[in-house]
Order: structure tokens, then sequence, then C-alpha cells
């Protein structure tokens, strides 16, 4: 019953919430050329929220960007943005899946819903990253990540806007890479890196 | 917070059980949110997969009680206020040309898009000769769906949306208050039908000339998918319309060419052949 995946998927995870919308749109204006993974915004938004991520950056970079639908097969060189009001999962078919359960965290998408997904689904994470918040979403998912021995990042929460996400995903798991100051660099050889 | 996680093998596991013990057929249900679903259930009940699994095993109300909470989709009165605005100018008024108008809420959950819709005839003109089936497949859902109640904190999230969607009352008009739950009022309940139905296991049963079935299709896989969306295919009138939900669009549902869109940012759609 279960598909096997596109084993040329690899996927970078980030998630933020309050105080990371800013640098989200930093790391856009990073991708100047043509990718060898997928990368995956989980941005908390309100549920009528209307304005389209893709629209809104589209001055930032000329790679295809997409809010993903469900079903949607993960593709090489794209960028995907959670969409308001339903959680992004991802499945090990290699596949988006929308999903219409209960909020977590007090919201949907919840950076948790998908982080736990991918952590689950047997693709490759080249790397997951967590930024700036109010809430201890994301914090769950990205020590399954480690756990599974993938990569991963969290803003400092010395110089996040709003300390208590990054703070929390460091408490429930203390070997997470920190991202300090000026880490734009550091984020840009993340994603063009060669190594899976 | 989550402390258990499940695999996909051991998801495949319970499937088995679950179908073993009751009958009930998950394998035609999307794998990623079952596995979100199923994790959650275990946390929180505190349980682990022997657990989970000896509960099962209990069959009647234990296995009944899993299913519901895997299956229970959650609703809100008016969501997507701009779908009712577009529902009014540009589907009922074409509608109002039958003499009797039926109409399917496909996954009804607790009623909330039932009720939404029989304001919305009402406010029309067009509820005295509507008659609305509310389906789903958990008889626990249906009874609280027919009682109309709802807690007081949903009503004001409902009300919003009420008011957002251009109602032309306050959405107090159609409940009142009792033991601090707000409970429709009879008069709507009228013309509305709720029954037991399961989008991957029963048929047609009627035509109809619109069939809501807003974020039930993002439960299933690929392959039931298809199949549902032919059993919607099935039960419209010709220049029926079909409401998917917001972010559920005709892609992958191998009818493509049977609709013609009527709004594609609400996904609204009409069917032509």
């Amino acid at each position: 019953m279960i598909q096997k995946h596109d084993d040329s998927v690899s996927l970078v995870l980030l998630g933020g919430s309050s105080g990371s919308f800013s640098i989200f749109e930093e790391i856009l204006k990073l991708l100047d050329r043509p990718l060898q993974c997928s990368i995956v915004f989980v941005l908390h938004r309100g549920k009528s929220s209307l304005s389209e991520l893709p629209q809104l950056f589209r001055s930032y970079t000329q790679l295809q960007m997409e809010e993903p639908q469900h079903l949607d097969p993960i593709v090489k060189n794209c960028i995907y943005f959670a969409v308001p009001d339903y959680h992004l999962l991802i499945g090990p078919d290699g596949r988006f899946y929308l999903d219409n359960d209960e909020k977590d965290f007090f919201s949907r998408p919840s950076i948790d819903a998908t982080f736990v997904s991918a952590a689950q689904s047997g693709l490759n994470i080249k790397a997951a990253l967590l930024f700036s918040g109010a809430s201890e979403d994301g914090a769950f998912g990205m020590k399954l990540i480690a756990e599974k021995g993938f990569k991963t990042y969290v803003q400092n929460p010395l110089t996040a806007e709003v300390a208590r996400m990054p703070a929390a995903a460091i408490r429930q798991y203390s070997k997470h890479h920190i991202l300090n100051e000026n880490f734009f660099e550091e984020i840009r050889s993340i994603l063009y890196s060669y190594s899976t | 917070m989550r402390i258990m996680t499940l695999e996909y093998e051991e998801l495949e596991f319970i499937i088995m059980k679950v179908k073993e013990v009751s009958g009930f057929d998950f394998s035609g249900y999307a794998r990623p949110s079952l596995l979100r679903r199923a994790s959650g259930y275990l946390v929180k009940h505190a349980m682990d997969l022997s657990e989970l699994t000896s509960h099962i095993e209990l069959g009647g109300n234990s296995v009944y009680d899993f299913i519901q909470e895997l299956t229970v989709n959650y609703s809100e009165m008016f969501r997507d206020a701009e779908f009712f605005i577009k529902l009014r100018s540009e589907v009922f008024s074409y509608l109002e040309s039958y003499p009797t108008i039926r109409l399917w809420v496909a996954g009804c959950a607790s009623g909330e898009e039932a009720y939404s819709l029989a304001i919305l005839l009402k406010e029309t003109g067009l509820y005295d000769r509507s008659l609305i089936y509310a389906t789903d497949l958990s008889q626990r859902v249906l009874a609280s769906a027919r009682q109309g109640v709802f807690s007081l904190g949903n009503m004001r999230t409902f009300s919003e949306n009420y008011l957002l969607s251009e109602g032309k009352k306050s959405l107090s008009d159609y409940y009142h208050v009792a033991y601090n739950q707000a409970v429709m009022i009879p008069d709507l309940r009228k013309n509305i039908v709720f029954s037991l139905h399961d989008l991957t296991g029963d048929g047609v049963f009627n035509e109809f000339q619109m069939v809501s079935c807003r974020n039930v299709m993002i439960y299933f896989n690929l392959e039931q998918r298809q199949k549902v969306f032919k059993l919607l295919y099935e039960s419209l009138a010709m220049f029926g319309f079909l409401c998917l939900g917001k972010r559920e669009t005709l892609r992958y549902s191998g009818f493509e060419e049977n609709f013609r869109i009527i709004n594609m940012h609400l996904n609204i759609y009409q069917k032509i052949k």
C-alpha cells in the first residue's frame, strides 16, 4: 500500500512564527540559482490570510514557488509554502497531503505536523531549520528529525525576535546546531551543498 | 505534547486489525493523516501500540470510538465566508428555477455545513422547497448533528463567519441558548435529513442539484478519491453544482473534463457532461 518514493527528493524544512517573516524573505533572496533540493516553508498564518505567498514573494527569486495542493508530488528545485487553515503533511510516497485535523499549538498549519510527517516519511531531509516564534510548535518535530540522523538548525533564542520557539526546541533537544547572528551565509551553504 | 509516534508499518497493522474486528476499512484513507491521528490517539489515551491493539480487539464501543476519532471532520458554520457569498450569487440564483431543490452535504460531521446551507436558503427564500440530505459515516456525529447543539465558544467563531459571509440577520436569530449551549431552532431542521452514508462503501442514493463535499476529499488516498469523485459525479443532476473545500480541486480526480469551473478560488464546479 505504501508506494516507493522518489529517492532523489531531498527536503529542506523551515519553520517560523512571529518574527520569522522577514527572515524567510531574506532566505528567499539567497535563492539565485537552481536547487538540488525542495524547500518547504511553514509559517504560522491566520486562517483568513488571503495573500498568496508565492505572489507576495515573486520579486525575491526566479525559482518556482507553490502553495501545494492535496496529493501534489514534491518536485526538486521548487519552493513550497504551507497554506493557511490546513496542516501540510509529507507522505512516504513523496506527495503532499493536506490535513483538516485540529490545530496544534493553536496553529493550522502547525510546524510539528509538517516536520513530524517528514521525519516519518522515510524521505531524505537535507536540513530542518526553526526560527523565531511565540509558541512551542516545532520543537518535537525538530527533535524527531535530529534523532533520525538529519541535520537540524535552530536560531539562537538570544537573537530571535521572539525567543520562545527556538528556546523550546533547544530545551527538548540540546544538540541542535545553533544559528548565530549573520547566519544567512550559513543557510546559503546548507541549501546549495551537494551532500545529502 | 506527543510522546509516542507510530510508524507506517504499525499503522498498516492497526488498519488490518480494525477491519478484522469491525469490518470498517481504512485502506482508502490517506496514510499521513491517519498516522498523525492514530499517534494523537495514543497520546491522548496514554496507550502504546500493544494497548491499542487490545483496545481494538475489545470490539464494540472501543473500536468504534477509535474509528470515530480517526475520521471526525472538524468543521465550522460558514467556514470560508466568501464561499457562501459566491454560493448565494452564482449557485442559488441558478437553483431558483427548480421546483424542488435537493442538496447533499457529504461528510456532514456535526451538521455545521448543513445548518449553514439551511440558513442561506432561508435568507434567499428557497428553504421551503429545498431538501438537504446530510450524511456521515458516524452515528455518533449524526446524533449530535440532529440535536443541533453547539458550544457557545464555537458559536462566537460561527457568528463572525456568518457576518463575514454577508448574512442578513444575526446568527443568534437562528439558535437559542439552553444550559449554556446553543441549540439551533427546530424550524431550520425541518428540511434536513441526517442519515448514515459511508462515501467509501455506499453508493448513489438520490439525484442532487448541488453537492457540498468540503474538506472531505483530503481524507482519501489517490485511488479512493477517484472512486468518491465518481460517486459524487453520478449523484449530481446535469448542470448540478459540486462544491469542494477551499484547497481542494478536481486535480487527479479523473473528472476534470466533466465540470466547468464556476469559481476557481473557492472550487465551485458545474457538471456539464
